[in-house]
């Protein structure tokens, strides 16, 4: 049980932390290098799932996603399969939760780079692709990892909306902060207990690492 | 070799905007360009490398058209073959100085780059610095690998902004003499901005001043 929703909450929380680091890269090096109208409001929506209640972002998601909703019912037209209770739909709650905290990072630290060195790759001869992985990235390394770890935290203790588009299902959609919740309101109190500290464990070593990373002195 | 004619309006810096209205014409060897600061200089540079786009006018190196209003050509910053040095040397700080050098040559085998990059390193004479990163070097050394770094990749011509403004006054002699061998070396004509008089009347065989946006003296 405990084992189940540890390996649950691992499966869920690798895949979104992957789709975190592309697609939070893209948006902050959008919202860093580009100005273009209504920029500020994506942002700020962006941000949004970082200060609503999980379960109206949960809700917006289900509105989204369901099998009756906007893009969800194209989705099931096409294929008869739904995101909603689904470890997928887990994933997709994990993602939008905490993408905000990867993008605030990340586009700090690419605009905190001195715009002379990618114009010298450019003058260089070096596609802008190019000089964002092999100069932009390498520089703002540190807020873009210090952002991925704590997205990673994030997506890790991501409880309402994922309760909210994935449901409940132990083995299925059971992650550790639903197993925990199952826990306490069944009393089992034991299991609740490790399940507890197992969190507040990998979660301790995140945010310390985060503070290390973020403290660290490279290149002066 | 190079031709420029073009203008440029620079709104919000000065009060009523700022007008660059430039025409001169650069064969080889170095020119100087040469003014007060806030005339348009490193703005004219600029605009050469595609940094800048001018709102009218034609920047041609060679038989290459850069860019020409009338027929709408403006090519961008990497397919121009122009070479350029920061006032600050921009150098990459995380690289070496032989990964900085290396970083734009365009040769496809390794071999090729590294043994190029090595020909670079012994033309400014910094073999020694080769593993160190730009926060390890003296001013003049990181100069060195800023030039070096930009004639590595082949330009057709090489732009300089006041290269020589962060080093001390010693040291200063000594880069000049360089600049000059590795023009001499190279063959590519060298584009050198400074508002310094004594490093204008030193290079300057060839010299154009700017003042206030246009060339006052060629």
């Amino acid at each position: 049980m405990i084992w189940e929703a540890l390996k649950l909450s691992l499966l869920v929380v690798s895949f979104a932390t992957v789709i975190i680091c592309v697609v939070g890269l893209l948006f902050a090096y959008l919202l860093a290098k580009f100005d273009f109208r209504g920029k500020e409001f994506l942002d700020a929506l962006l941000t949004m799932p970082l200060v609503l209640p999980p379960t109206v972002t949960g809700y917006y998601l289900i509105f989204l996603l369901g099998r009756r909703g906007l893009l969800g019912s194209f989705l099931y037209d096409l294929t008869g399969w739904s995101v909603v209770f689904t470890w997928q739909g887990a994933v997709i709650a994990a993602v939008v939760m905490a993408l905000p905290l990867m993008i605030k990072a990340s586009r700090a630290s690419i605009e905190s780079v001195n715009p002379d060195y990618e114009i010298a790759s450019y003058t260089l001869g070096k596609s802008k692709l190019e000089t964002f992985l092999r100069i932009t990235l390498p520089l703002a390394k540190r807020g873009v990892l210090a952002g991925l770890i704590l997205s990673f935290a994030r997506a890790l203790g991501e409880f309402g909306a994922t309760l909210m588009i994935a449901g409940n299902i132990p083995g299925k959609t059971q992650t550790m902060p639903l197993a925990i919740y199952e826990a306490v309101a069944s009393g089992d109190d034991r299991r609740a207990q490790v399940l507890a500290l197992v969190l507040t464990a990998i979660s301790l070593i995140a945010v310390y690492l985060t503070n290390r990373i973020s403290r660290s002195q490279i290149y002066g | 070799m190079l031709d420029v004619n073009v203008k440029k309006r620079l709104g919000g810096d000065l009060p009523k905007g700022f007008l660059l209205d430039i025409s001169f014409a650069v064969d080889g060897g170095i020119t100087v360009l040469a003014g007060a600061s806030g005339a348009g200089k490193t703005t004219t540079l600029r605009l050469i490398a595609g940094i800048l786009t001018p709102d009218e006018g034609i920047i041609k190196v060679g038989d290459e058209t850069y860019f020409d209003s009338g027929q709408n050509v403006d090519l961008s910053i990497q397919k121009r073959q122009v070479g350029f040095v920061f006032q600050d040397y921009a150098l990459f700080p995380h690289l070496t100085a032989e990964q900085n050098i290396a970083y734009g040559i365009k040769a496809k085998s390794k071999t090729a780059r590294a043994e190029k990059a090595m020909e670079m390193l012994a033309l400014f004479h910094i073999e020694h610095i080769r593993t160190r990163i730009p926060r390890e070097m003296s001013g003049g050394e990181q100069q060195r690998v800023a030039v070096a770094r930009a004639l590595a990749s082949d330009p057709a011509v090489l732009l300089l902004d006041e290269p020589l403004s962060a080093v001390d006054v010693e040291t200063r002699s000594k880069l000049l003499d360089e600049i000059e061998a590795a023009q001499a070396q190279t063959g590519i004509p060298f584009v050198y901005v400074t508002h310094n008089e004594a490093e204008a009347v030193r290079l300057g065989k060839q010299r154009i001043t700017l003042e206030k946006g246009r060339v006052v003296k060629t």
